[in-house]
C-alpha cells in the first residue's frame, strides 16, 4: 500500500465537516471493506482518512411507526439482518443483506458504505430503491435529502460533492402485509458477487416495484416495466410474462462476471421467480 | 501380513502434526524474522509479450532504505527442473503479463513498494501468442532460442523454430488397420481452462547469500527441498553442496510448490544486498499472475470401435497450452504418453502430446499432474461412444477396462496386482443406484419441477510422473528413552506423510505411536535426500525406505543382544520395546538398553548409538521409446472410479451434486482418517474445476481475474451434500511391493470428477458438455439453446 494517509476519528458531525472542509479529498472509512480494497492495490493514493464511526448520527438505527426506518451510516450489514422491524417489514432488505459477502465481512460492512461505493451490483441498492428510501446527506451548508433513485450518477458515481457526508438513509414506512423478495445470481453459492440481483416489492394495495443491480451503469428502479405490472392482473400468468417482459428494460453488459446473455436469461428466471413468491405471500 | 498381525497400519490415527496447528503454534516461512532481513517486491510486466527496452532506476535507488535493486542483467542465470527456459528475471524481452522486469530489496515492505513504484520500464510490445492454435502456426516465437535450451534429451523433445516445448508420441499396434477393423467412428474436442492451485499459504523464501563464498542459505514454502538444492545449485553454477534449504510447515502445496521457483531470484537479490538476509512473500496476486498454474488444455480424439463395443483404435492429441514457460510443464505432457487414453485397452494407438508456449502466465505441476485435463476429454468421448452404440455406459466401460494381460498404451504388462479399475467402477455405480440413462419419460416428468436429476460415472488412473531413477530415504535415530526419531526428505504439507511413516516406523519395531517422531524443518544438511514431494508415491516409496530403515534398526539391535543373550541374531524376536530370545522368553533387553550401545556390569560396553537408514529406488522404469512412448514409466498405478448422483436447476443453470461416491484400488488403507482426508479435499478440488474455476484473459492476455474477487473456488457452500470414499483392500489386487499392499492416492481423488459431473450433465440434460468449467451460465445458455433448436 503507497499511502501514507493520516487517520482522523472526529466525535462530532461539526468537527467531521470542518476536518473535510479544510481535506476535500479525505476518504470516509466506516466498515472500510471496499476502502480497504482500493488503497491496498493502489487504486487511489489517499493522504487522509476520516472515520465516521464515532459520529453520533451515524449510529441512528431506528423504526418509528409512520416515519419508517432509519439506517445510519455506521449501521453494519449483519445489524440490519438481525433487526426485528427488518425482518417483519423489509424482507428484501434482510435477504439482500445476507447475500451480501461472507458474515465476517458483514460484520464490518455498512449499508451506506454499499451504496457510496456505488458499484453497478451493490447488493442493498435495489431493497433501497423499492422502499423509496432517501439518503440523509450533511453538508457544511446543513443537511440535505436525495431520493436514492437520483443517488446514483454512473459506475462508482454518486451526486456527492466533496465535504458531504451520508448520515444515512431513510426507508418509508412499510406495514407487515407489505411483501418483498431479494434475489441473486452469482457464480457460486458461497460469498460472491452477484451477476444479477432484483427486489420485487408488492404494497397492501398490491402496487409492485422492481429494482435491480448489476444490468445498468448504475442500480436502477425499472419504472416503466411497473407501470406495465400495474396494467395487469396478479395472476398466475404474471410471472412468465414478467420474465420475458423484464429483458426489454435492462442493458445488462458482457464482463469478467458474465454475459450479457446469461444476465438476460437470468434477469427473466430472478423476475419469474420473485414474482410468483410474492404471490404466494398473498398477493393475490 | 495379515491384518489382524498389524498394530498400526489401518489404524486411523490423527494427524501428528494437528494439535500444533490448530494451536497456531507450527512455524512457517511467513512467520520468519531473520536478524537484518530485508523484504522484496517486484515489478511486473504490464505486457503479454514486449521487447524491454530500457529499465531506469535512479528514482528508486534514492529511496532511503532500499539497500538493492536487482533487473534482467543483474541475473544471467536461467532455471528450470525438465526444460531450462526460465529466466530468473525477464531479460531483453517479457513473455507474459505478471512476469517479474525488476525488483528491491529494502528495509520493510511499504519502502521497497515504494521504491518499486519508481521504476520506469519502456517496453516496445510485441505480437502475442494467446493459444495454441497461433502457437502452432509458427509465425510468432515465444522463444526464439529454445533449440539451445537444456532438457533432459531423449525424453523432451522441442521443435526447433516452433513454439512447441515437446512433442511426445505413443504408438502401439497398427492404427490404421485398427480404423479399418472399426463399424463406426466418433471424433470430439474438449478443452480445459488454466486453473490455480491456490494454497492458503503463497509461495514465500528467504534467502541469505554468504558475500564471501559460495554458500546459500534458503527457508522455503517449497515441497521439494532437495530439487531446489539441485536445481538453484545448477541455475547460478555452483556446487550443490554449497545450497542448504530448509522447509518448516508449509501451508499446502498442490504441486504449485513442487520443483523451483523465487528461490534463485530471491539468492540473487541477496547476493545484490551483500548477503543480508531477503524475504520475498508472494502476494495473493502474484500467486495467480506471477507464480504458476495447471496448463489449459485441448484434446483432439477420434476413436474406433466394433459394434460390440470393443475399442479398436485411437487417434488423440493433447495440447497443452503451456504459457511462457514449460520447465515443468513438459513432463506434465509426458504423461500423456502413457496415460493419456484412461484405464482402458486400445490395441491400436497413436498418440500425440505437444506442450506448447503461449504469452501467458505459465504451467507446472497440478494435483493430478495432467490426468484431469486427459480424463476430462477421454471420458466425456468413452460416454459420448456408448451414447452412439446404445450400450450403457457402465457396461462399455467395464468391457473395455484394462484387465491383468492387457497392456497399457506405452506397453506395459497388467498383472492382476497392478489392481482392479472395474472393481472400483462397480462400487461406485452400486454406490449411487446407477441402473442405467435416465429415460425421455422421466426426463420430462421431472422438468416440470424445474429441476433434473442425473447420474454419471466416470474411470481414472495415474501413476507417479518422476524420472525413471528417482530415489528415496530415510534415517532412523534411537534415544536412550527407546524412543526413535526419524528423518526423511518429504515435506508434509497436509497429506500426512509425517504420521503414515510414523505408523510403518511404530509398526516394524512394534512400539507405541507415541515412541515415534518424524521429525519436521526438513533441512538438506541434515535430512535424507527425497527427490520431490510429488506424484502420490510417498507412501508407496517413502513407506518402503522407512520400512527397511526399521528392520535394518532391529537387526542393529538384535545384533548386539545376540552377544549379550549369548545367542544367534536369528533366535531373536522383538515387541514391546525389548529384544527377546524366540523360545526362552524371559531372556531379554529392551530397546533402551541397546540405543546408545550395551553396558555390561563391569562396565565394558559394546554396540554403539543405534541409527539405521532405509533407502528406496524406484524399481525397474525405463524411459518411454522416443519414437513410441513404449517403456514402462508406471512404477505403481493407482485406478479409481467416480459415481455422481446430481440435480440441475434447468432455469439458472446451478448444479448440485447430491451425492459423489469415489472408490480407489488403493491396495491397503494405512491411516482411513488421513486417506478419508485426501479424498474429501480432491474430490472437492475436483469439483471447482468441474464447476467453477478458471483462468480468464482479456484480448492482449492480460489476467482478468488475478484474485479472489474473479477466481473463485468452492467454498462450504458449494460442496457436495455427500461424498462417499471407497476403498478396494482385496489382497488379490494389493501392491505387492508396496508397503502392507499400499498405493499411493493423493492426487487421485480430484481426476475425472469434472467428467463424471459432465456424464450425470448428460444422463439429466441430453445435452454433450466439450469445455469446463460448467458454471451456471455455460448450463444455462447451454439448456437455453437445445430448447431453441427443438
Amino acid at each position: 500500500m503507497l499511502s501514507k494517509f493520516d487517520y482522523q476519528r472526529p466525535k462530532s458531525l461539526q468537527e467531521a465537516l470542518t476536518f473535510l472542509g479544510e481535506y476535500p479529498e479525505t476518504k470516509l472509512l466506516a466498515g472500510g471493506t471496499d476502502l480497504m480494497v482500493v488503497l491496498r492495490r493502489n487504486m487511489q493514493i489517499v493522504d487522509h482518512v476520516l472515520d465516521i464511526k464515532e459520529i453520533p448520527e451515524t449510529k441512528r438505527f431506528e423504526y418509528k411507526p409512520g416515519e419508517g426506518l432509519f439506517i445510519g451510516a455506521s449501521v453494519t450489514v449483519n445489524q440490519i439482518s438481525e433487526s426485528e422491524p427488518v425482518k417483519e417489514r423489509y424482507m428484501a432488505l434482510k435477504q439482500a443483506a445476507d447475500s451480501l459477502a461472507s458474515y465476517q465481512l458483514r460484520n464490518r460492512a455498512t449499508l451506506v458504505g454499499n451504496i457510496c461505493n456505488a458499484s453497478p451490483g451493490a447488493d442493498l441498492a435495489s431493497p433501497l430503491l423499492v422502499f423509496d428510501a432517501v439518503v440523509h446527506i450533511a453538508t457544511p451548508q446543513g443537511n440535505k435529502e436525495v431520493p436514492i433513485q437520483s443517488f446514483f450518477t454512473g459506475v462508482k458515481r454518486t451526486v456527492l460533492n466533496p465535504g458531504e457526508i451520508v448520515i444515512g438513509v431513510q426507508l418509508a414506512d412499510s406495514e407487515t402485509e407489505d411483501h418483498s423478495v431479494f434475489l441473486k445470481q452469482a457464480r457460486i453459492k458461497g460469498h460472491d458477487l452477484g451477476i444479477a440481483g432484483i427486489t420485487l416489492r408488492m404494497t397492501p394495495s398490491h402496487k409492485v416495484s422492481v429494482a435491480m443491480s448489476a444490468v445498468a451503469p448504475t442500480p436502477i428502479r425499472l419504472v416503466d416495466l411497473e407501470k406495465q405490472i400495474s396494467e395487469k392482473s396478479l395472476d398466475d400468468t404474471l410471472p412468465e410474462w414478467l420474465e420475458s417482459e423484464i429483458k426489454n428494460h435492462i442493458k445488462p453488459i458482457s464482463d469478467i462476471r458474465s454475459s450479457a446473455d446469461y444476465r438476460l436469461h437470468i434477469s427473466g428466471v430472478l423476475a419469474k421467480k420473485g414474482m410468483k413468491k410474492l404471490l404466494e405471500m398473498g398477493g393475490k | 501380513m495379515r491384518d489382524q498381525e498389524l498394530k498400526h497400519i489401518g489404524k486411523p490415527y490423527n494427524r501428528k502434526d494437528g494439535q500444533e496447528k490448530v494451536t497456531g503454534q507450527a512455524v512457517y516461512v511467513h512467520d520468519m524474522e531473520l536478524p537484518g532481513m530485508l523484504h522484496a517486491k517486484c515489478v511486473h510486466s504490464p505486457h503479454a509479450h514486449a521487447k524491454i527496452v530500457s529499465i531506469d532506476t535512479s528514482e528508486a535507488e534514492k529511496v532511503p532504505g532500499v539497500k538493492a535493486i536487482v533487473t534482467g542483467k543483474d541475473a544471467p542465470y536461467r532455471v528450470g527442473l525438465y526444460m531450462v527456459d526460465k529466466n530468473l528475471i525477464a531479460t531483453d524481452k517479457v513473455r507474459y503479463q505478471g512476469e517479474i522486469v525488476a525488483a528491491v530489496a529494502a528495509v520493510d515492505e511499504t519502502t521497497a513498494e515504494r521504491a518499486v513504484s519508481l521504476i520506469k520500464v519502456d517496453y516496445e510490445p510485441l505480437p502475442i501468442i494467446h493459444n495454441v492454435d497461433e502457437a502452432l502456426e509458427g509465425n510468432i516465437l515465444v522463444h526464439e532460442d529454445l533449440h539451445t535450451y537444456e532438457h533432459m534429451a531423449g525424453v523432451f523433445f522441442p521443435q526447433k523454430g516452433t513454439n512447441i516445448a515437446s512433442w511426445n508420441r505413443t504408438l502401439k499396434g497398427d492404427v490404421k488397420k485398427g480404423f479399418e477393423e472399426a463399424d463406426f467412428v466418433l471424433e470430439d474436442e474438449f478443452s480445459v481452462p488454466a486453473v490455480a492451485h491456490v494454497p492458503m499459504e503463497t509461495h514465500v523464501t528467504i534467502a541469505k547469500a554468504d558475500p564471501y563464498s559460495d554458500k546459500v542459505e534458503i527457508w522455503s514454502s517449497g515441497q521439494s527441498p532437495f530439487a531446489i538444492r539441485q536445481l538453484l545449485a545448477k541455475s547460478l553454477g555452483i556446487n550443490k553442496s554449497d545450497v542448504h534449504v530448509t522447509v518448516p510447515y508449509i501451508g499446502g502445496g498442490f504441486g504449485g510448490k513442487a520443483g523451483i521457483h523465487l528461490e534463485p531470484f530471491v539468492t540473487i537479490l541477496s547476493r545484490a544486498a551483500k548477503g543480508r538476509p531477503v524475504k520475498l512473500k508472494a502476494t495473493r496476486e502474484e500467486e495467480f499472475n506471477l507464480l504458476p498454474t495447471r496448463a489449459g488444455m485441448r484434446t483432439r480424439v477420434k476413436t474406433g470401435v466394433k459394434k460390440d463395443g470393443s475399442i479398436t483404435a485411437m487417434e488423440i492429441y493433447h495440447d497443452w497450452d503451456s504459457g511462457a514457460y514449460a520447465d515443468y510443464g513438459v513432463n506434465v505432457g509426458k504423461t500423456a504418453v502413457y496415460s493419456g487414453a484412461g484405464p482402458y485397452h486400445v490395441p491400436n494407438i497413436e498418440l500425440h502430446s505437444r506442450t506448447i508456449y503461449t504469452n501467458k502466465v505459465f504451467s507446472t505441476a497440478y494435483r493430478g499432474f495432467g490426468h484431469l485435463e486427459t480424463h476430462w476429454g477421454i471420458e466425456r468421448h468413452m460416454e459420448r461412444i456408448a451414447t452412439e452404440l446404445g450400450m450403457d455406459p457402465f457396461d462399455f466401460r467395464m468391457k473395455n477396462a484394462l484387465k491383468p494381460g492387457d497392456t497399457t498404451i506405452s506397453g506395459e504388462l497388467v498383472y492382476k496386482t497392478t489392481g482392479s479399475p472395474t472393481a472400483c467402477l462397480e462400487a461406485v455405480a452400486k454406490e449411487i443406484g446407477w441402473t442405467g440413462r435416465k429415460t425421455e419419460a422421466e426426463r420430462a416428468e421431472e422438468l416440470k419441477t424445474g429441476k433434473i436429476r442425473g447420474k454419471g460415472l466416470a474411470l481414472l488412473q495415474k501413476a507417479p510422473a518422476m524420472p525413471s531413477y528417482t530415489s528415496t530415504a530415510a534415517i532412523m535415530q534411537m534415544n536412550e528413552d527407546g524412543h526413535v526419531k526419524v528423518m526423511i526428505g518429504a515435506i508434509d504439507m497436509g497429506q500426512g506423510a509425517n504420521t503414515v511413516m510414523a505408523q510403518i516406523a511404530a509398526e516394524e519395531l512394534k512400539i507405541p505411536m507415541d515412541d515415534v517422531e518424524v521429525v519436521w524443518n526438513v533441512d538438506t544438511d541434515k535430512h535424507p535426500y527425497d527427490w520431490n514431494t510429488v506424484a502420490s508415491k510417498y507412501t508407496f516409496m517413502g513407506g518402503n525406505a522407512v520400512r527397511k530403515a526399521a528392520k535394518n534398526m532391529i537387526q542393529q539391535m538384535k545384533e548386539v543382544a545376540a552377544q549379550v543373550l549369548r545367542c544367534h541374531p536369528d533366535e531373536l524376536e522383538h515387541d514391546n520395546g525389548v529384544i527377546y530370545h524366540v523360545h526362552h522368553t524371559h531372556r531379554q533387553i529392551p530397546f533402551k538398553k541397546l540405543a546408545m550401545g550395551y553396558m555390561y556390569e563391569n562396565g565394558n560396553g559394546i554396540g554403539g548409538p543405534v541409527i539405521a537408514h532405509g533407502i528406496y529406488m524406484a524399481s525397474g522404469l525405463t524411459n518411454p521409446d522416443p519414437e513410441t512412448g513404449q517403456g514402462r514409466p508406471g512404477l505403481v498405478w493407482t485406478f479409481g472410479a467416480h459415481g455422481v448422483d446430481l440435480e440441475v436447476d434447468v432455469e439458472t443453470g446451478e448444479v448440485h451434486v447430491l451425492k459423489i461416491a469415489s472408490a480407489f484400488d488403493i491396495g491397503k488403507v494405512i491411516n482411513k482418517k488421513l486417506v478419508d482426508g485426501q479424498v474429501l479435499g480432491g474430490v472437492i478440488q475436483g469439483l471447482g474445476s468441474a464447476l467453477i474455476e478458471g483462468y480468464k484473459f482479456s484480448p492482449d492476455a492480460k489476467l482478468l481475474n488475478p484474485s479472489f474477487t474473479d477466481n473463485k473456488i468452492p467454498t462450504a457452500k458449494d460442496i457436495p451434500d455427500q461424498i462417499v470414499p471407497i476403498y478396494i483392500e482385496d489382497p488379490e489386487t494389493a501392491q505387492v511391493d508396496g508397503p502392507y499392499g499400499a498405493r499411493g492416492i493423493g492426487e487421485h481423488p480430484m481426476i475425472s470428477v469434472p467428467s463424471a459431473i459432465g456424464n450425470a450433465l448428460y444422463d439429466a440434460l441430453e445435452i454433450d458438455f466439450y469445455r469446463l468449467p460448467l458454471n451456471p451460465e455455460s448450463v444455462a445458455l447451454a439448456i437455453a439453446n437445445a430448447s431453441k433448436k427443438q
